[in-house]
């Protein structure tokens, strides 16, 4: 009784914990340009503009309290956010400690192209915060938007927006953090109903596949007598909960596979992310009759990216 | 002899005056925990609350203004748990507490203590104006009157309690 009661406790996913998403609040675009802090660079001829959150920390202050404010609150419901002003501090100085590292023989830290460019501050969902003081004569209100967006499907999962009451003597600082209290209950609903939907119908993830261009083959190969896109359509109908995605885009050198729902947990009930799914997909193209050579790359807990023919 | 008959039925008219006044206030009361059951009350938004605590008005109503008075407290608590209320220009509304709308049935035990008299529900209950009634929220209707009471409830302590309890999931549940 007491063995198969430990064995259980093993194998049920309930006694397991899922992967927690981390959560992070960023300054939308609007608030930053809004209020000056975007920076302009040349890419390629094309003069384009980008936040620049570091000065935007450094100089605004009700942007701090803001979001001091958003994370006490988060806190306080359990699930304490990742705090972006430290993130871009820690990546900063990840990048001064990486310059500096040599070995006793002289060797650097490996850091490939495609390393750099996923050095940035993310996070698996962002909640996007926009504010604006309205006046009208000596009256002061809040225009507030608070959106809840899976960093991997784009989804608005959770929002919150409002106008309030208009003040004639309120401090700018109360009418924001009356905002946030005002709506933040509002926001944690849509949150907690994306959870919900979470446990029931599995993780939304994002499963791409290409093809190095060094590789012979590609997805219109086939095996058996079917294609080896068609073959791989086969095994996500049969690894997704209820058989659930769409293959959105479909050539014979990449497939685009979104709306995947992954369960939560795998056989053994050890929780699982996009890694630890497309990782069964990178094994299913390894083995035999395929023997596919491929590479594995994830973002965070919902995209996946395989490429096939090499490593 | 007179004397003392008449001194026994005084006595006697006050004893029973004070049972049938008190057996009425029992039935009043009685009849607005039904009213509470059957929804019969209503809330809307009055303000931002402090950190934590939603500000409503609730109206509730009773043939006695200190029974309806009295009952805003519990309304207000079952409201922000069952009910929610919309909001109004420049402050926002709040769903109910609760999303599994069978809650009140499939945990009845639960709430029947809760919403007693003298039950846990008064701890929710942070400040109310039942001592000083506006004169427009005083309304006669029909025999009843309609009475509308602001009160604050601590919603973060009423969440986690009944997080604790196992009737509402918390946010950070399965992570």
């Amino acid at each position: 009784m007491l063995v198969s009661l430990m064995i259980m406790s093993y194998a049920t996913p309930g006694f397991s914990q899922a992967k927690k998403p981390t959560i992070m609040v960023v300054p939308s675009d609007v608030w930053c340009n809004q209020n000056g802090y975007m920076k302009a660079f040349n890419n390629q001829g094309t003069i384009e503009k980008v936040p620049d959150y570091k000065r935007a920390f450094q100089e605004n202050s009700d942007l701090l309290a803001m979001i001091s404010k958003i994370n006490g609150l988060m806190a306080d419901r359990g699930f304490p956010l990742k705090n972006m002003e430290s993130v871009v501090k820690t990546l900063e100085s990840e990048s001064a400690e990486n310059a500096m590292l040599s070995s006793k023989n002289g060797g650097g830290i490996t850091e490939s192209p495609i390393d750099k460019l996923k050095k940035t501050a993310k996070a698996d969902i962002i909640m996007q915060l926009t504010f604006e003081v309205l006046k009208v004569g000596p009256k002061k209100s809040v225009r507030f938007t608070l959106q809840g967006i899976d960093a991997y499907t784009d989804k608005e999962i959770a929002t919150a927006q409002g106008t309030g009451n208009q003040s004639f003597s309120a401090d700018v600082a109360v009418l924001l953090e009356e905002a946030i209290i005002d709506k933040i209950d509002n926001f944690n609903i849509g949150l907690q109903r994306h959870f919900d939907d979470l446990f029931a119908n599995g993780r939304e993830i994002i499963v791409r596949v290409k093809k190095f261009d060094t590789w012979a083959g590609d997805l219109e190969k086939e095996y058996n007598g079917e294609e080896l896109g068609t073959l791989i359509e086969n095994w996500m109908k049969a690894n997704t909960v209820k058989g659930r995605f769409s293959t959105s885009e479909s050539t014979e050198n990449m497939l685009l596979f979104e709306q995947v729902r992954i369960p939560l947990y795998d056989s053994s009930g050890n929780a699982i992310d996009a890694r630890g799914f497309a990782r069964n997909l990178q094994k299913f193209l390894s083995a035999a009759p395929f023997s596919i050579v491929n590479k594995l790359m994830t973002k965070g807990l919902g995209q996946a990216v395989i490429v096939l023919g090499d490593k | 002899m007179k004397k003392t008959i008449l001194s026994s039925l005084l006595l006697f008219l006050f004893i029973a005056g004070l049972s049938i006044k008190s057996n009425a206030q029992a039935h009043a009361k009685k009849k607005a925990d039904e009213q509470t059951e059957a929804w019969r009350y209503e809330i809307e938004v009055a303000g931002t609350g402090v950190q934590g605590s939603y500000l409503v008005k609730v109206w509730s109503y009773s043939k006695r203004p200190a029974v309806a008075i009295e009952q805003a407290k519990k309304n207000a608590v079952h409201g922000v748990i069952f009910k929610g209320f919309p909001g109004k220009t420049g402050v926002a509304g709040k769903p109910p507490l609760t999303t599994n709308v069978n809650v009140e049935e499939e945990k009845k035990e639960f709430f029947t203590d809760f919403f007693a008299d003298g039950g846990k529900y008064m701890k929710f209950v942070s400040l109310t104006t039942d001592g000083s009634i506006a004169a427009e929220d005083r309304m006669k209707v029909g025999k009843e009157y309609k009475i509308g009471v602001l009160v604050s409830v601590n919603v973060a302590l009423l969440r986690k309690d009944l997080e604790e309890a196992g009737i509402l999931k918390s946010l950070n549940a399965g992570f």
